[in-house]
């Protein structure tokens, strides 16, 4: 075969390669494997030994089976090169879990337990997790900082995994980045561990303390956010699991083995959802927090505005449901303005500003703060819904239900802080983050966050006169319990009902010295009314955070 | 014949002796953090390497005049199965064995370096084979019922008997019996298998003479429905077929041959649900991540995890991966050598192939050359099933890596073919 064909056989094999190296995942995809009979062929062509023609049939059948053995090692050695180099990461980074067992790299887990795991700090430097190694040379995963424990979740490769940050985060605190630095690529090239990096949270542990303190043990959630960088300075979530007991190590003892499962066990038999973060993952009707976003949808759309004058005669009916008034301050006054009726908390009053702006209208506004969506966070965020069922809004019961904060709405606490800043934030919402930073051991920063917008839910001026009815709330409204002495304050109560139980208590506020700076949402289930449960807390840990 | 020093032998045992020292300390090194040894761990390597110095002074004694690479590259691969199982032992837990991993390594390879002088001293002429073609035919036939009949099954396959102290595995030998009985028989009626009759413008193949090779070509599909052992099907064909290859350099028969096997293949795939598994478990082994899916899993971890340069010997976790020791021989060295490591190793066994090739090439006797051809098949074939398998270029086959893999049967039939390639090349020329 001449010079030519050859070479171009050995390029045409090469590009081959590359192509579906670059394209192709799985090294016995089908279409690799055709492709690797393809290049088995070229190199055929190109490697085929030019046996002299004079050279006896036999000796020359005997080079070809040769040649074909040597291509078979060839397309061996291609395959070793994409497991061992190119793949690697992909081969390594491949768990499965299926129901019971996780099948993962083994090497990780000893490996990781061998390398120091990097610590999750706070904003402060206040250690929430991190490596201890023991007299007896086991190294354990400790939590020191209670409050917090459950937001680091737990470590676990003998037995549960991990959860929240410890998994979120496992590259980092495992010493493996997306961010690839020379240090690392030698590491890798020559296997050295890599030690873990530290996770540096915005996690403020006063506030943290507090919020924790404030709900006291009652199923609930807080989430207190800097309403401009959406940094999250407390996030607490009721009950919670310690992460000390389940965080066990591949070389841990049989009695701690046994601790784990027994707690694990009895998590799972309290079944009140203790390993869910609620902050992020639960989802609650929301009360009347969601007439914000009602509002926000009437004045948008130009429905409304907040001087328009309701009717609140005490009940409303709507296709023969309905709708009883209790929170008119005056039982004799039947008219109110729309921002009387948001202070107020008038149901009858939304209930017709819902039916006037329609169902397609208000689950626009809705997804425009976000509902419909994961939030982008740093841990897993459960969607907030308008309603369940599709069909539930083109029912005007349904529609005016939802207006004012019932019918099949399902919020999560992160999302109604994230409503109150795109309120205090001219509109915008910005990304809410836990992690701050990933640094080395020594400070060394390898990622910093930087605050950026997530989305525009509203106008600026919207913002402004929603802004102004949450302080009218605080001033003359049912909020006036959130006054802060010299602060700019403003808010919304919910007591959302849940069937026979007692309400959910919901407060979603905002507080600043001269303008607005952080805002709150706290949920305290089945705890009765927002006013008298939800709002305290909410103003308690405002407070603390403008005196930071 | 006057003794003559086979120096260029000698000078490359230098790097076995080197490798079985070096690698050992490592071992010491990662257990213990320190090169300090024993005489009472380290006798087995030493006894090896006295094996391997003895055997190439002996060869120099009788004055043998055989190919002088064939040996050396040979006690590298055994001196690395040896390694391996000297590393492996520590950490895995052996089923009711008579003796350590690397002591019964050590049993099989004496026994294999004594088979090797056997054959050397007392196997005149390779052409007396020859006439003992039907009897090994006869006697291939007989082992593969055997084993059939009366195996005991290991991991699905029914590949071994059981002879109250050791289990044999009789189809290592069933390879060579059917190179020899391929190598005369195709000798004998090559000319006629070559061409075939002539009826006017259209040529007839001679089938009665490819009946006997039919009949062994149904025995190797037989195998993959009663064994259930695909590995060794497809060696056997790729041995029948390269070998009436090699004898009559007539493609047509691989194209024929292939197109059966395939249909074949395709028939068994769709009858018999272990093949279909074995199938998906290559293409996709996380479909079944704890069962059949999990040992090529724990593989690829293992090759992933050794990147470029490995943890080195003793550093890394091999044992995570199920029957390491037999079936996954490649993906230890992977994740302790490296990806240098594993593609010496296969640098090694290509060097093998290329010098059984030569030595085929320059043999003298039309018997003898196709005898050398075909076990040099066997050698780079069942290396290529055994490694695509692990590498998942094919799919996974129970057969064993030659020398590397622990095993008795497999490494005594191998050093049998080391010792036939090396009385094959005795009459060529001497190679420089």
């Amino acid at each position: 075969m001449s010079w030519f064909v050859r070479s171009a056989a050995l390029v045409a094999a090469t590009s081959i390669v590359v192509y579906g190296v670059a394209t192709i995942e799985e090294r016995t995809d089908p279409r690799w494997l055709v492709l690797l009979v393809i290049v088995g062929l070229l190199w055929g062509i190109s490697l085929w030994p030019a046996t002299v023609r004079q050279a006896r049939t036999v000796d020359r059948a005997m080079i070809h089976v040769t040649a074909v053995i040597g291509i078979g090692f060839l397309l061996v050695a291609t395959q070793l090169i994409r497991a061992q180099a190119l793949d690697r990461e992909r081969i390594q980074s491949r768990v499965v879990s299926t129901g019971t067992e996780v099948v993962a790299d083994p090497r990780r887990q000893v490996l990781a337990q061998e390398s120091q795991r990097g610590r999750i700090l706070a904003r402060d430097g206040t250690v929430i997790a991190e490596t201890r190694v023991g007299e007896d040379g086991r190294s354990r995963r400790v939590y020191p900082f209670g409050p917090a424990a459950y937001l680091a979740g737990y470590y676990s490769p003998a037995l549960y995994g991990a959860a929240n940050v410890e998994l979120a985060y496992d590259g980092a605190l495992s010493g493996r980045t997306e961010v690839r630095r020379l240090r690392e690529w030698i590491d890798g090239i020559l296997n050295r561990p890599t030690p873990g990096y530290d996770v540096v949270l915005t996690i403020d542990p006063e506030l943290q303390s507090q919020a924790d303190r404030l709900l006291g043990g009652r199923a609930g959630a807080v989430v207190l956010l800097d309403a401009r960088t959406g940094a999250v300075l407390a996030m607490a979530s009721a009950p919670a699991f310690d992460p000390n007991t389940l965080s066990v190590g591949t070389r841990a003892t049989p009695e701690e083995l046994e601790a784990a499962r027994a707690y694990w066990a009895s998590l799972q038999q309290s079944n009140d959802g203790r390993l869910v973060l609620r902050a992020t993952q639960g989802r609650y009707p929301p009360g009347s927090t969601f007439k914000t976003v009602t509002l926000a949808a009437a004045l948008e759309s130009g429905v409304a505005n907040l001087d328009k004058v309701y009717r609140d005669e005490g009940a409303f009916t709507v296709d023969s449901r309905v709708i009883v008034e209790q929170n008119r301050p005056d039982p004799n006054r039947v008219s109110y303005s729309l921002l009387e009726g948001y202070g107020y908390s008038l149901n009858v009053v939304f209930a017709q500003l819902g039916l006037e702006l329609g169902a397609g209208r208000l689950t626009e506004a809705a997804q425009r703060f976000g509902f419909g969506e994961s939030i982008p966070f740093d841990l897993p965020v459960a969607p907030s819904v308008v309603s369940v069922d599709t069909g539930y809004l083109a029912n005007p019961a349904g529609l005016a239900e939802t207006s004012f904060g019932q019918g099949e709405l399902l919020v999560t606490p992160l999302q109604m802080a994230l409503v109150a800043a795109a309120v205090v934030n001219g509109g915008e919402q910005p990304v809410p983050f836990l992690v701050d930073r990933i640094q080395t051991p020594s400070g060394e920063i390898v990622e910093q966050h930087r605050p950026r917008a997530w989305r525009r839910a509203m106008s600026p001026e919207t913002a402004v006169q929603i802004e102004q009815a949450m302080r009218w709330s605080v001033e003359h409204g049912y909020a006036r319990g959130a006054q802060i002495p010299s602060a700019v304050v403003g808010g919304k109560t919910g007591t959302a009902e849940v069937g026979d139980r007692p309400p959910h208590a919901w407060f979603i506020g905002f507080a600043g010295r001269e303008e607005p700076q952080y805002v709150v949402a706290v949920v305290v289930e089945n705890a009765g009314s927002g006013t008298e449960v939800a709002l305290p807390i909410g103003r308690a840990l405002l407070e603390l955070a403008l005196g930071r | 014949m006057a003794a003559r020093v086979r120096l260029l032998e000698l000078q490359l045992l230098v790097l076995p002796a080197l490798l079985g020292i070096v690698g050992l300390l490592t071992i010491y090194l990662s257990r213990t953090g320190s090169t300090r040894w024993s005489w009472s761990d380290i006798w087995v390597s030493l006894v090896f390497m006295g094996m391997v110095l003895g055997t190439s002074v002996w060869l120099s004694l009788i004055g043998f005049g055989g190919d002088q690479v064939l040996f050396p590259l040979v006690a590298m691969l055994s001196g690395l199965g040896l390694l391996l199982s000297q590393r492996l032992q520590p950490v895995l837990q052996q089923d009711a064995g008579w003796a350590t991993l690397a002591q019964r390594q050590l049993v099989y390879l004496i026994l294999s370096f004594g088979l090797l002088w056997g054959t050397i001293t007392f196997l005149r002429r390779l052409d007396w084979l020859r006439r003992y073609k039907y009897t090994a035919a006869v006697l291939g036939l007989a082992l593969t019922a055997v084993t059939m009949l009366f195996g005991v099954e290991i991991q699905g396959a029914r590949l071994w008997l059981d002879l109250g102290v050791v289990t044999v595995q009789p189809g290592e030998l069933v390879k060579v019996l059917l190179v020899v009985f391929l190598a005369a028989y195709l000798d004998d009626y090559r000319d006629l298998i070559a061409t075939g009759y002539r009826l006017g413008p259209v040529t007839i193949p001679p089938l009665p003479y490819l009946l006997p090779m039919l009949v062994m070509w149904g025995l190797s599909v037989l195998a993959v429905v009663l064994q259930r052992d695909l590995g060794n099907a497809l060696l056997l064909f790729g041995i029948f077929l390269a070998m009436l290859y090699m004898a009559t350099g007539r493609i047509a028969y691989v194209v024929a041959g292939l197109l059966t096997f395939a249909a074949a293949v395709y028939v068994a795939l769709h009858l018999f649900g272990h093949v279909m598994v074995r199938i998906q478990v290559w293409l996709n082994p996380w479909s079944q991540p704890l069962h059949a899916g999990f040992q090529p899993i724990q593989a690829d971890y293992a090759f992933a995890h050794g990147h470029i340069f490995g943890t080195g010997l003793g550093f890394g976790f091999p044992q995570f991966v199920p029957l390491v020791a037999s079936d996954y021989a490649l993906a230890a060295l992977g994740e302790e050598l490296g990806l240098l490591g594993t593609t010496a190793v296969l640098g090694l066994y290509v060097l093998l192939v290329a010098r059984g090739t030569l030595i085929a090439l320059r043999a003298r006797g039309s018997f003898v050359r196709l005898l050398a051809a075909g076990l040099t098949v066997v050698l780079g074939l069942q290396t290529l099933i055994i490694l695509g398998g692990n590498v998942r270029l094919l799919p996974l086959t129970g057969i064993t890596l030659p020398f590397i893999s622990a095993g008795g049967s497999s490494l005594l039939t191998n050093f049998l073919i080391i010792a036939l390639l090396l009385k094959a090349s005795e009459r060529s020329t001497e190679p420089r």
